[in-house]
């Protein structure tokens, strides 16, 4: 019976919908976390009496089939790449993109990847450096004898330094963009590493169009809304256990076939 | 009396088939552009042989066909999202997507950009624009589309979505994956369709209904059923007594 596997099709997208849901609440305080949306189409369709057949030598033609169709399959779980809230924390290293830019994160094993989340620290040598550690790209080093570090809404990095009075370059931030940034590949850590859809990035400077301007001491929130993830999860949830119903009457349907026969 | 059971059979298929249909709404009750299909089902009438030489004229048999799937193509509830590449039509019209196939048209207005800029489905088809594909450059932001489809970025506008229309609407075949085909051809939608940025259009699959439907499909089955065991006892009794006679 093709009920069965329809609704069974059905079941297991709401189940994979209410997985991408879940990570998203997870996800509802995590720094630059962009939420996911599953994206659903339906199956193939059998056309048992195709529409536009005709139906007698007059030209009269079927004006609508039948066709069945075989149930929903998952096609992506695309990212909403929109812009989260920032809030402010007031620490001299954390840095909110106010616009599409990318940080350049470079990896221990030498690849480049890509973030939102800008709450860097430094390490002992003074480098910029994510929560993990991994280098800013390129790289920023601030002497430990330097006050009052701050960063420019075009990147650039000033700090004072002792018996100096104007403030010293230290470094400047690039970022990086994507013709496609739905494309990049999540690796966790809030990491996103370029892939063929994505398109290779394209560098430049805070404060250049398309890039955004960066803000000191915010950062960026999860652009999760938990009211319209909590309704998607209630829809989810409903929609599997009516699915599961289609399931049921495909079956008591089954049985009742079977009981036809009394021998 | 065997004609009878087949009947009853020719009923319980239908019924069958409209199950299937119900478990397809039911499954995409969340696919983005999704217009469910009813089962519409047909008195057949079964002709019959001249019946001059009986006492009473043969009674016509009505066999039950299913007839057709018609599309319910009602708009689906807009749900906003925020997100600027996405679209939700408004009005009857269909969205014109090119695949390897040829030119498909959907009400799925989850727009991506691909890695060369253009403007394509999930499944990385091309959107058709009244002049051609939709392309983005490299250096281009603020992608914009407004509510008659015109797409714009940060260096102006970049193209129109192409919006179409059916004379028959119902003609259209489904092909899966949220596309439909179409052998008459599409004309150019005229001002009532316009589309709703940043939104995607729902599947208007009605829970309440399809679930309804379903109470109903699976009791009439039962019933069908009972009377196709009657049938079958009644069959039973006479061969009993008929045997006893002799």
């Amino acid at each position: 019976m093709r009920a069965l596997y329809a609704a069974a099709t059905g079941m297991a997208a709401q189940e994979l919908n209410v997985q991408v849901i879940s990570n998203n609440i997870a996800n509802l305080r995590t720094t630059g976390y962009k939420r996911q949306q599953v994206h659903f189409q339906d199956l193939l369709y059998q056309n048992l009496r195709r529409s536009g057949s005709s139906t007698s030598d007059q030209n009269t033609i079927l004006p609508a089939g039948l066709a069945l169709g075989s149930g929903v399959k998952t096609t992506s779980t695309a990212r909403a790449m929109t812009q989260g809230p920032l809030a402010q924390t007031e620490k001299d290293y954390d840095v909110a993109i106010r616009g599409e830019g990318f940080f350049r994160i470079r990896l221990p094993d030498g690849r480049t990847a890509y973030s939102r989340d800008g709450s860097f620290d430094l390490d002992a040598q003074g480098q910029m450096v994510t929560r993990d550690g991994y280098l800013l790209d390129p790289g920023v080093t601030v002497p430990n004898t330097a006050t009052s570090v701050t960063i420019s809404a075009t990147g650039a990095v000033q700090a004072t330094l002792p018996g100096q009075t104007a403030p010293q370059a230290l470094g400047q931030f690039q970022l990086a963009r994507f013709v496609n940034k739905v494309g990049l590949e999540s690796i966790g850590d809030n990491l996103f590493v370029e892939t063929a859809a994505s398109g290779p990035a394209i560098t430049g400077l805070p404060g250049s169009e398309g890039f955004g301007n960066l803000q000191q001491n915010y950062l960026e929130e999860a652009n999760v809304n938990a009211v319209t993830e909590i309704s998607s999860l209630i829809a989810a949830q409903r929609a599997y256990e009516m699915n599961s119903k289609v399931v049921t009457a495909a079956d008591q349907m089954l049985s009742t076939t079977s009981q036809m026969f009394r021998g | 009396m065997q004609n009878a059971l087949f009947v009853g059979v020719s009923a319980q298929a239908a019924l069958a088939r409209e199950l299937d249909v119900i478990a397809n709404n039911m499954a995409n009750v969340s696919t983005t552009g999704f217009k469910a299909r009813s089962a519409r089902f047909q008195e057949y009438l079964m002709p019959v042989a001249s019946a001059d030489s009986f006492q009473r004229s043969d009674r016509r048999l009505s066999y039950v066909i299913d007839q057709g799937t018609p599309l319910d193509l009602t708009q689906g509830p807009v749900e906003p999202d925020g997100n600027p590449m996405h679209v939700a039509l408004r009005g009857d019209a269909f969205l014109a997507v090119q695949t390897p196939q040829g030119v498909r048209y959907t009400r799925n207005g989850a727009f991506e950009l691909d890695a060369g800029g253009n403007l394509v489905t999930s499944d990385g088809y091309a959107v058709q624009g009244d002049g051609g594909p939709i392309t983005i450059g490299q250096q281009e932001t603020g992608l914009a589309i407004a509510p008659d489809g015109t797409v714009s970025t940060n260096l102006g506008i970049r193209g129109r979505l192409r919006l179409v229309t059916f004379a028959n609407a119902q003609a259209l075949k489904s092909e899966g994956a949220n596309l439909f085909s179409s052998e008459a051809p599409a004309r150019a939608a005229g001002p009532g369709a316009h589309l709703e940025p940043g939104a995607l259009e729902r599947s208007n699959v009605k829970p309440v209904v399809e679930m309804t439907r379903l109470m109903d499909v699976n009791r009439t089955y039962t019933m069908v059923s009972s009377v196709i065991s009657r049938l079958d006892d009644l069959r039973g009794t006479a061969i009993r007594r008929l045997a006893d006679v002799a």
